[in-house]
């Protein structure tokens, strides 16, 4: 708990923090209002936030405890409930070779694809937080691969990385060099699915981050040009620092779901199986569950890997978090 | 912030926009054209004159208005439910004390990191215990507040208001709501603007949930759409018509939300 | 929260079952089955049984439904259609299905097929809708550059064995460099493991993967991959390749006919030959289950049982061209007369009767089936797209097997 919101529970709890004209030193009667106003503060905060709860319990808490009751047993998809067999799930998981495969194919997706797009998001929200002719129209367009269904993405991708007909291989020939195995080679594959992620989301994340830019006050931008800085000197040292609540969100959010990536290299395979290149060349740690638990019928192996990935992935956003916020100085004001 | 944007900025985003634009032109191209003359060896980089023809197939092939309809009411309230609940708590999380705040607002962040594909099995349990399974109440229900609204507009509004307007409304003996009503509300248009948006597309592209939690008789556009995909081989350009099609009502939206963001982003920039 | 629920309460739709004593069946569809006019014609004339069809596109979508609902306990339909491959894993939970054993049945499908449908304890577990006789398509325009025959007749004596298959392959790729002789290893690995009699687990259910048949078929898939277009069966770069004058012949069950006419959709010289290596073989072909979910077994029992009856699957090849797998259709005239005009007007109806016929050997299939089989064409594709050395991918496939336990 924060400094502040403890002095502000105590003020709450002692002596008035308020004392309204004419009140004497001392204990004082309070009137109904400020009672009624008192009561609002300490308690409203908590039924503001209540909704958000109330959803989790309903449909957050129960999936989350019955996965974990899963894993500790054998569990046929299909048959249902077997034995108890303790933590012999999770050692399974961590002894199967495409555990580790797909541990570091998910690092691999993650990075090629995180650190570009939050990069280029960022010169994008930049270059659409300028006074430009017709920004609604730009700024809306960059969000346009976020509205293409996932099936006309995966038929259109699918044209682009084919291997022997693909469009990309034949714009390669024209310069001469040879096709791209982009479902064979393992980091050709990373980097086929990472472009397709990147395509979907770098709009996306721009946007955010210039919702937090527009929030910026422009007397911060007309000092700085005063004291002689140019564009992109006042873009870090005004813009960056002053978004950071907001950076440190996209970074939290992307670290989240690049860790959790399904859907693009699902889309991109083509193999019968569909978990992840015919010697998992790309199969991540998601496709592992759910190849263990919709293809093998396995739910207790499912569900300690889909357990042992929400562990990797909140340790990894608390050093992510604890990471920028070093970076950034105190990341946040408080 | 006087000069204006050059030839580079103007470049820059052009050629971005073309990246992201091509694959939506190429699905209207495939769309207005049979799958012959697409899957040619020289495919035509011009729309050609059958997309009213496949787009009547589509018509005829799968209950496309239902679906439509429904698809609308479920992003719209799911969007709109999101916004008002995830600003009121970013807002309390943000800008008002409380003990257990910080472990709270830590606590929603990891729920995001549940892997879904799991959870899928125990709410369809959920779901049918309630009563709701064929219902949109099972799509709609469990997007009505998210994890990712509630730390957007928590870290939105922690700089977009400065603590002074609160204190200052405090003083005034603004009700906490009444100082979420005429401070934060109108400080965190920008940001709901774009929470509103981000919601109703991810709702409108779920595919998966759906697809388990509602009948096909009463289904949402990306079940529709997936229907049309059925047959011995892919007729590309029936699919590729229908996707331009669902695709459209969104790009009015564009037209019409981005208006409301700009001027979203004027009012806060007052505030501000 | 009470007072939400209850609100929403009225909102939920009736699972089937109205006052007026209706029975409401829905029946679950992947892809086609060609029902459509079927079920109109069942509701007309069944008013107190009215059945409603879901849709959905890939077998693949189809099984996620299936599967969570099976492990929720509730949601599923009346009747759901299950793909052939599939089937060995659902009988192993017999408990969650309905028998449908039935002596009035008896009979009415090819053998292999209702013993494709009957479990350990000789229940019916599903009734067969299709089956897949295959025959061999071929471009007569590619044979013809090679300076083979292209009549279908004279195609249909060039080879009797797989050995024969492939010498041939080898002539026409010396012939006509640049395409391959047959679509995709995989397909063709699929073919022959279709002709052998254990291919992955022996008749007790035990897995033994290391026996000579399987062996003999790995050892010709991998060592003839220069036959291949070395591509991943139904990926883009194997649906482009039928633009592309990709590869000569293929491995055709029934249903490929569709899936060929839609991928070569403006080619011409598509022809089908009444042959396959190594006798006869069937691909694919699916039956209609009904859950222990269902509330009305009776009722989804028999309107499964007219459905796959012979007329009306006769109807369903009429309209769709899914091959029927009972024994009167396959003397239907509407089957036996049936051409193909993509084919070069080929008597398909006539070609698919006769390579039913010529179905001897159906492959064993227990519980883990279909798992053995995605890592046996993983396998396949890993030596054809060059990622690993025929030992090396066979040594992973031996390791993934281990894990299914």
């Amino acid at each position: 708990m924060s400094q502040r919101a403890s002095t502000a529970v105590r003020a709450g709890q002692g002596s008035d923090p308020l004392p309204g004209p004419g009140a004497p030193d001392g204990r004082v009667r309070l009137t109904l209002r400020q009672r009624l106003s008192r009561w609002d503060a300490k308690f409203s905060p908590y039924l503001y936030v209540s909704p958000f709860f109330v959803v989790f319990l309903l449909v957050g808490l129960f999936p989350l405890a019955y996965t974990a009751y899963v894993s500790l047993y054998e569990w046929n998809l299909i048959g249902g409930q077997g034995d108890y067999i303790g933590l012999e799930n999770y050692r399974r998981v961590l002894e199967n070779p495409y555990f580790l495969k797909s541990v570091v194919n998910t690092f691999s997706i993650f990075v090629l694809s995180s650190i570009p797009q939050i990069v280029i998001a960022l010169a994008l929200a930049g270059l659409l937080n300028a006074p430009l002719r017709g920004r609604s129209f730009w700024r809306m367009g960059v969000l346009v691969p976020f509205v293409v269904a996932p099936v006309a993405v995966a038929i259109i991708f699918g044209n682009l990385f084919g291997d022997r007909y693909g469009v990309f291989n034949e714009m390669l020939g024209w310069i001469g060099v040879g096709p791209i195995q982009w479902h064979v080679d393992r980091l050709a594959s990373h980097v086929a699915i990472a472009t397709m992620v990147n395509w979907r989301w770098t709009g996306y994340n721009a946007l955010i981050l210039l919702a937090a830019m527009q929030a910026v006050p422009r007397e911060l931008y007309e000092s700085a040009a005063l004291d002689g800085a140019g564009r992109i000197r006042q873009f870090f040292s005004v813009t960056v620092p002053m978004i950071r609540p907001t950076l440190l969100f996209v970074i939290v959010t992307s670290t989240i779901g690049g860790l959790q990536i399904f859907a693009e290299p699902r889309l991109f395979d083509e193999t019968m199986a569909r978990n992840g290149g015919s010697d998992r060349q790309f199969s991540t740690v998601t496709m592992l569950v759910y190849d263990f638990g919709w293809r093998l019928r396995d739910l207790g192996k499912a569900s300690a890997t889909a357990w042992l990935l929400f562990l990797i992935v909140v340790a990894i956003a608390l050093l992510n978090y604890a990471l920028t916020r070093r970076l950034t100085g105190q990341g946040e004001k408080r | 912030m006087k000069d204006r944007p050059g030839f580079l900025a103007y470049g820059l985003l052009t050629a971005f926009l073309l990246g992201s634009l091509f694959p939506l032109y190429w699905s209207f191209l495939s769309g207005s054209r049979t799958q012959e003359e697409m899957s040619s060896s020289n495919p035509p980089l011009l729309p050609g004159g059958h997309f009213f023809d496949n787009a009547s197939r589509v018509l005829d092939t799968v209950p496309f208005w239902k679906a439509m309809g429904n698809s609308l009411l479920v992003s719209g309230v799911t969007a709109t439910s999101v916004v008002f609940f995830c600003t009121l708590a970013g807002f309390a999380f943000a800008k008002f004390s409380f003990r257990g705040r910080t472990t709270l607002l830590v606590f929603v962040i990891a729920t995001m990191a549940v892997p879904t594909q799991l959870g899928v099995v125990p709410l369809f349990i959920v779901m049918s215990k309630l009563g709701w399974t064929g219902t949109m109440w099972s799509v709609m229900v469990p997007w009505l507040v998210t994890a990712f609204g509630v730390f957007f507009m928590r870290q939105y509004l922690v700089d977009a208001v400065p603590d002074e307007l609160v204190e200052a409304a405090r003083m005034d003996g603004c009700s906490t709501f009444r100082t979420f009503w005429n401070v934060g509300l109108p400080a965190a248009r920008p940001a709901a603007a774009i929470l509103w948006l981000f919601t109703f597309m991810q709702v409108w592209t779920d595919f998966f949930w759906p697809l388990i939690a509602l009948n096909s008789d009463n289904p949402t556009l990306q079940i529709v759409l997936n229907q049309l995909q059925s047959g011995y081989f892919k007729d590309y350009s029936l699919v590729l018509a229908g996707t331009t099609l669902a695709t459209i009502p969104l790009l009015v939206l564009f037209a019409f939300t981005g208006r409301q963001f700009v001027s979203g982003i004027m009012q806060g920039a007052v505030k501000g | 929260m009470a007072l939400l629920t209850a609100s929403l309460a009225a909102c939920a739709s009736d699972d089937g079952g109205s006052d007026d004593g209706t029975v409401e069946l829905t029946i679950a569809t992947f892809n086609e089955f060609g029902y459509e006019d079927l079920i109109e014609e069942w509701n007309a004339d069944n008013p107190d049984i009215q059945v409603t069809q879901k849709k959905v596109g890939t077998w693949d979508d189809a099984k996620e439904n299936l599967y969570t609902k099976l492990a929720s306990g509730s949601g599923l339909s009346d009747i759901e259609a299950i793909e052939g491959d599939a089937m060995p894993a659902i009988m192993a939970e017999s408990d969650a299905f309905v028998d449908l054993t039935d002596s009035e049945l008896d009979g009415r499908w090819l053998d292999w097929k209702a013993e494709a449908a009957t479990n350990g304890d000789g229940q019916m577990i599903g009734y067969a809708t299709d089956a897949g006789p295959e025959g061999i398509c071929y471009r007569s325009d590619l044979l013809k550059k090679a300076g083979m025959p292209t009549e279908r007749d004279e195609v249909a004596k060039l080879w009797t064995t797989w050995d024969d298959y492939f010498a041939e392959g080898e002539k026409f790729v010396a012939a006509v460099p640049g395409t391959a002789w047959y679509d995709s290893s995989q397909g063709t690995s699929q073919a022959m493991l279709n002709q052998v009699a254990n291919p992955f687990e022996s008749d007790d259910n035990t897995i033994d993967v290391e026996n000579p048949e399987l062996k003999e078929v790995w050892e010709a898939v991998t060592g003839n991959v220069n036959l291949s277009t070395r591509l991943s069966q139904w990926g883009d770069d194997w649906i482009a390749s039928f633009q592309n004058d990709g590869f000569a012949t293929m491995a055709c069950p029934g249903w490929m006919l569709g899936v060929v006419e839609g991928n070569a959709k403006g080619v011409e010289g598509w022809d089908f030959a009444d042959v396959f290596p190594g006798g006869g073989g069937n691909w694919g072909g699916s039956f209609l289950t009904v859950p222990s979910q269902s509330e009305h077994p009776e009722e989804a029992k028999e309107f499964a049982a007219w459905i796959t009856a012979p007329e009306q699957q006769v109807r369903a090849f009429e309209a769709i061209g899914a091959f029927p797998s009972q024994v009167d259709a396959l003397d239907a005239p509407e089957v036996l007369e049936a051409s193909n005009a993509f084919f070069n007007d080929a008597p398909v109806g006539e070609i698919l009767a006769s390579r039913a016929e010529a179905i001897t050997v159906q492959p064993y299939k227990g519980p883990k089936y279909s798992d053995i089989l995605q890592a046996f064409q993983a396998a396949v594709t890993r030596v054809d797209d060059g990622s690993n050395e025929p030992d090396e991918s066979w040594r992973t496939f031996l390791s993934d097997v281990e894990q299914l336990g």
